[in-house]
């Protein structure tokens, strides 16, 4: 199969994705919750319909960077929900969570100028000033993106079942993302077309992980485990013995 | 070399993710541990340290030492991880109708975050004293917090009539 007609066959099936997400998205009413996320996913759906339209035309190139643009500022406003949405009912983490945060986006961002410097001497056309931009943003966005599975890992949170879904999707959409963008400003254009396969794949997995966690309900956690009573007060009075001596 | 450093980033992104799906699974089967507090105690405790550190030459005891820390560790990790079920499990509780239940809830999920911040920091402590085995860092603040949270669950508990096994037994 040619690498063109790959690509355009995984464009519809990452279109008829999206569309079934979008229609579960609104079957479940999640623009309640996870607003950002709900205008995240609308928003592909547009782009993905609007670079299809214009295929092959001198307007794709702006249609495709522009939307990505927006594309990209919306993913960070996704994990910035994300963070909310953890971190709401722990008052007691939030702020130092949030101080944790600002010292990140500032290592990131510092991480992202200096990716962005060094690509800089070579980025002679404008799609290379455009991919070594994102390259930049992307790393800020993943960076992020690991920062809340990090820090809540640290803290000991649940992630609920739909977080954790629209956290990991975006999380490996954004890191093969960066992969890509940051070997493609290093390699040959016709080494593009591969990219653009790959990044195809990674997008139609990252809707497959929103579409899985989204639609099958959380496994509740089993209590079966949990020690009887009688054992568990032998247990605590021998404790309270020996923390008592 | 800013260009590997990306690229390592996102490959790590990319195991930290598949650890974070591994570890979920196994959240989901996670139960509670006790904690003998005792012996948690006697761990920390820097008589009984300075005592072995008098007794014993010095190779001996960075190597008693470092057995100390690691199972301290393990005692700090059990911690943690029973403060992150309890975490988990009153956050129903905390939207419960009776304000009570709802406030005593809240109490004891902001004591169990404290009580990770607690044992990030004491693990955190206890990684410099295992490279620097003369250094004394000890977590004091630990044991009290922990005893507290307890008393918080089992009042939790008691408010929760449906209760069949109070979580306080439990840690």
């Amino acid at each position: 199969m040619p690498l063109g007609s790959l690509i355009h066959d995984l464009w519809v099936a990452g279109f008829a994705l999206q569309v079934l997400l979008a229609g579960v998205l609104l079957a479940k009413r999640a623009w309640r919750k996870y607003p950002l996320f709900t205008a995240y996913i609308f928003f592909n759906l547009f782009e993905t319909a609007a670079a299809l339209s214009v295929y092959r035309m001198h307007a794709y190139f702006y249609t495709f960077w522009i939307c990505e643009a927006i594309g990209i500022f919306l993913g960070l406003a996704v994990v910035r929900e994300i963070f909310t949405n953890i971190f709401a009912p722990h008052p007691a983490l939030r702020k130092l969570a949030i101080l944790v945060f600002r010292v990140a986006v500032v290592a990131l961002v510092l991480l992202a100028c200096g990716a962005i410097y060094e690509q800089s001497v070579s980025a002679k056309t404008i799609a290379r000033v455009v991919m070594v931009a994102t390259d930049g943003t992307r790393i800020v966005e993943l960076g992020l993106i690991m920062f809340l599975f990090l820090s809540s890992s640290a803290f000991g949170l649940h992630w609920r079942q739909n977080e954790f879904g629209i956290a990991l999707g975006l999380g490996t959409c954004a890191a093969v993302e960066l992969i890509n963008v940051t070997l493609m400003t290093h390699l040959s254009p016709a080494a593009g077309q591969i990219f653009s396969v790959v990044r195809s794949f990674s997008f139609n997995f990252s809707l497959l992980i929103w579409l899985g966690y989204l639609l099958f309900p959380e496994r509740a956690t089993s209590s079966g485990e949990l020690p009887k009573k009688a054992q568990l007060e032998q247990w605590n009075q021998a404790v309270t013995e020996l923390i008592n001596r | 070399m800013i260009t590997v450093i990306v690229i390592a980033l996102a490959l790590c992104a990319v195991v930290l993710f598949y650890m974070a799906v591994r570890n979920r699974r196994k959240q989901a089967v996670q139960s509670l541990r006790p904690v003998d507090l005792a012996a948690f105690h006697t761990l920390l405790d820097r008589d009984d340290e300075l005592f072995i550190k008098e007794k014993l030459p010095r190779s001996k005891f960075v190597r008693l030492k470092r057995h100390r820390i690691r199972v301290t560790v393990r005692y700090v990790a059990r911690i943690a991880s029973n403060a992150s079920t309890v975490l988990h499990e009153s956050e129903n509780a905390r939207l419960s109708p009776t304000p009570e239940v709802a406030s005593t809830a809240e109490q004891v999920m902001e004591l169990a975050a404290q009580i990770r911040v607690q044992c990030m920091l004491a693990i955190f402590k206890l990684s410099l004293e295992y490279a620097m085995p003369s250094l004394q860092l000890t977590p004091a603040m630990l044991v009290p917090t922990y005893q507290t949270l307890r008393e918080n669950v089992r009042r939790l508990g008691d408010l929760q009539t449906q209760n069949a096994i109070p979580l306080a037994n439990a840690i």
